[in-house]
C-alpha cells in the first residue's frame, strides 16, 4: 500500500510543471499551518483541482486572494502520499481578475440596484412585538439553535414557525423561496428570519440567486437575513428589509427585550400618574389662588373707601374761613353778626375781630 | 380599542404621558387622557402577559392542517 503511493508518488513527481486556469474556492488560510490550500474550479465545465501552496510564499504575493477569483497557478503535480490525495502543488500564482461568477453577480447587483430593489425606501420597519416569526434555516442546527436560543431569552412570549429547507446547493433557492411563500401564507406569520451559517462562496450563491433575491424584496411581510458571516454581502442582504450579520443578530431585530419592555411600560405609566397629579395639583393652585384673591376684596372696598374720605376732607378744609385766615383776612362781627358792609355798624359801636390765631375787640372810630 | 396593535398602543400611552408632563392640559383633558392611558397600559400588559411563547415546525403544521377533512 505504502509502496504504491510511493510508486504514484514518484511518476506523478516526473511530470513538467505546468500553468493552470480556474477559480479559487473553498481558500482555507491558518498561521499554524504550513500551507495554504484552495480548490481550483473550472467555472465552464465545474471540474476542481485541490491545490497546496507553502504559506510563506502564498503571504509573500500579496495577491489578497479571495474565493471566487480567477487565477493562474504554476505549480507540479503531486501525491500526498499518507493519504493518496492527488493535489497541485503551486510554486507561484497569478491573479486573473474577477472570476466569472463574481462579474456575473457584479452585474446582478448593479441591474436590481438600478431597479431600485435595495433602495433604502423600500425597506419596512419591522413589528416592535410579532405575533408569528417565521424561520426560514437548514437543518444544520448551530443557525437555527441560535435563532431560537436568543429569542427565547431575550422574549419568552415569542411565538416562532420553523420552516427547514435546503441551503446549499443547486436546489437551495427555489427551496427557500418556495418556504417563505409558505410562510406568508400562515396567518400570524408577520416577520421572517432568513438565517444560514457561514460557508463557501459557492454555499452562499444560491443566496444572490435572482429568483430569490426577487422573491424577498417581494415578500408581503418583512423579512431579515442573516446569511453567511460579517464579511460576505450575499445579494438578498441587499433585498431584504433588515440585515444581520449572525443568526442572534438577527433575533435579537426581531423581538424587543421583555425585560425593558416591561420596565418602559411601567416608567409611562409612572409619568402617566405623576402627568395627571400634576395638572390636579395646578388646577387646585389656581383654585386656592382665586379663593385668597375673593377674601381679600372686603378689605379692599375698604381701603379704597376710606382713601376717598381722606381726599374729600382735604377738600372740605381748604374750603373752611380758616384757611383764609391764615391768609391774613379777619372776620369782624358786631352784635354777633358779621359785618360785611361800613353800614352795618354805628361810631364808637364794640367789635370783636378774629384773626388766624386769637383775636381782639375794637371800636368803631367812623363809618364809611 | 381591541383593533390596536400594541406598538399603536404604547406609542399613543407614551404621547398621553407626554402631553401630560409638558403641556398645560386643562384639568377635565387630563382626567380623560389619564383613563385612556390606564386603558392602554393594561392592554400593553395583557398583550405581554397573555402570549405564551411556543416553537412548531411549518411541516408539522401543514400535515395537520392537510388531515383535515
Amino acid at each position: 500500500m505504502g509502496a504504491f503511493n510511493r510508486g504514484i508518488a514518484s511518476w506523478l513527481g516526473r511530470l513538467p510543471t505546468v500553468w493552470v486556469e480556474g477559480e479559487v474556492t473553498e481558500l482555507r488560510r491558518q498561521a499554524r499551518w504550513a500551507s495554504v490550500f484552495f480548490t481550483l474550479k473550472d467555472p465552464g465545465d465545474g471540474a476542481c483541482l485541490a491545490v497546496s501552496m507553502p504559506r510563506g510564499q502564498f503571504d509573500a504575493l500579496r495577491l489578497d486572494v479571495a474565493d471566487g477569483d480567477r487565477v493562474h497557478v504554476y505549480g507540479r503535480p503531486e501525491l500526498f502520499e499518507a493519504r493518496g490525495e492527488f493535489r497541485l502543488r503551486a510554486l507561484s500564482l497569478e491573479r486573473f481578475g474577477l472570476g466569472d461568477h463574481l462579474a456575473a453577480l457584479e452585474r446582478l447587483k448593479r441591474k436590481l440596484a438600478a431597479e431600485g430593489l435595495f433602495a433604502a425606501e423600500r425597506k419596512r420597519p419591522l413589528p416592535s412585538l410579532p405575533r408569528q416569526i417565521g424561520l426560514v434555516t437548514g437543518n444544520d442546527a448551530a443557525a437555527k439553535r441560535d435563532v431560537l436560543s436568543t429569542i427565547q431569552a431575550r422574549f419568552p412570549p415569542a411565538s416562532v414557525l420553523v420552516a427547514e429547507t435546503y441551503v446549499q446547493g443547486p436546489r437551495a433557492a427555489g427551496s427557500v423561496i418556495e418556504t417563505l411563500a409558505a410562510l406568508c401564507r400562515q396567518p400570524d406569520v408577520d416577520v421572517i428570519v432568513v438565517a444560514r451559517g457561514g460557508g463557501s462562496f459557492e454555499d452562499l450563491l444560491p443566496f444572490s440567486d435572482e429568483r430569490l433575491v426577487r422573491a424577498i424584496a417581494a415578500c408581503p411581510v418583512p423579512v431579515v437575513t442573516a446569511v453567511g458571516h460579517e464579511q460576505d454581502t450575499p445579494l438578498c442582504d441587499l433585498a431584504a428589509d433588515a440585515r444581520a450579520s449572525t443568526p442572534s443578530v438577527a433575533a435579537r431585530l426581531v423581538v424587543p427585550d421583555l425585560t425593558e419592555l416591561l420596565q418602559r411600560l411601567d416608567r409611562a405609566r409612572t409619568g402617566l400618574e405623576r402627568g395627571t397629579r400634576r395638572a390636579l395639583d395646578r388646577e387646585r393652585q389656581k383654585l386656592d389662588r382665586m379663593h385668597e384673591r375673593l377674601g381679600r376684596a372686603p378689605q379692599l372696598l375698604v381701603e379704597r373707601g376710606h382713601s376717598r374720605l381722606e381726599h374729600a376732607a382735604g377738600r372740605l378744609r381748604a374750603l373752611s374761613p380758616k384757611a383764609t385766615l391764615a391768609r391774613g383776612y379777619a372776620i369782624v362781627r358786631a352784635r354777633d353778626e358779621i359785618v360785611r358792609a361800613g353800614s352795618d355798624v354805628e361810631p364808637g359801636e364794640r367789635v370783636e375781630v378774629e384773626l388766624a390765631e386769637g383775636g381782639f375787640g375794637a371800636r368803631v372810630e367812623e363809618t364809611r | 380599542m381591541s383593533e390596536a396593535t400594541f406598538e399603536e398602543a404604547q406609542r399613543e400611552l407614551e404621547q398621553i404621558v407626554h402631553r401630560l408632563e409638558s403641556g398645560e392640559v386643562p384639568l377635565d383633558e387630563a382626567l380623560r387622557l389619564w383613563e385612556r392611558g390606564e386603558q392602554l397600559y393594561k392592554l400593553c400588559r395583557d398583550r405581554l402577559e397573555r402570549a405564551e411563547g411556543k416553537i412548531e415546525e411549518l411541516a408539522t403544521r401543514v400535515e395537520a392542517t392537510r388531515e383535515k377533512p
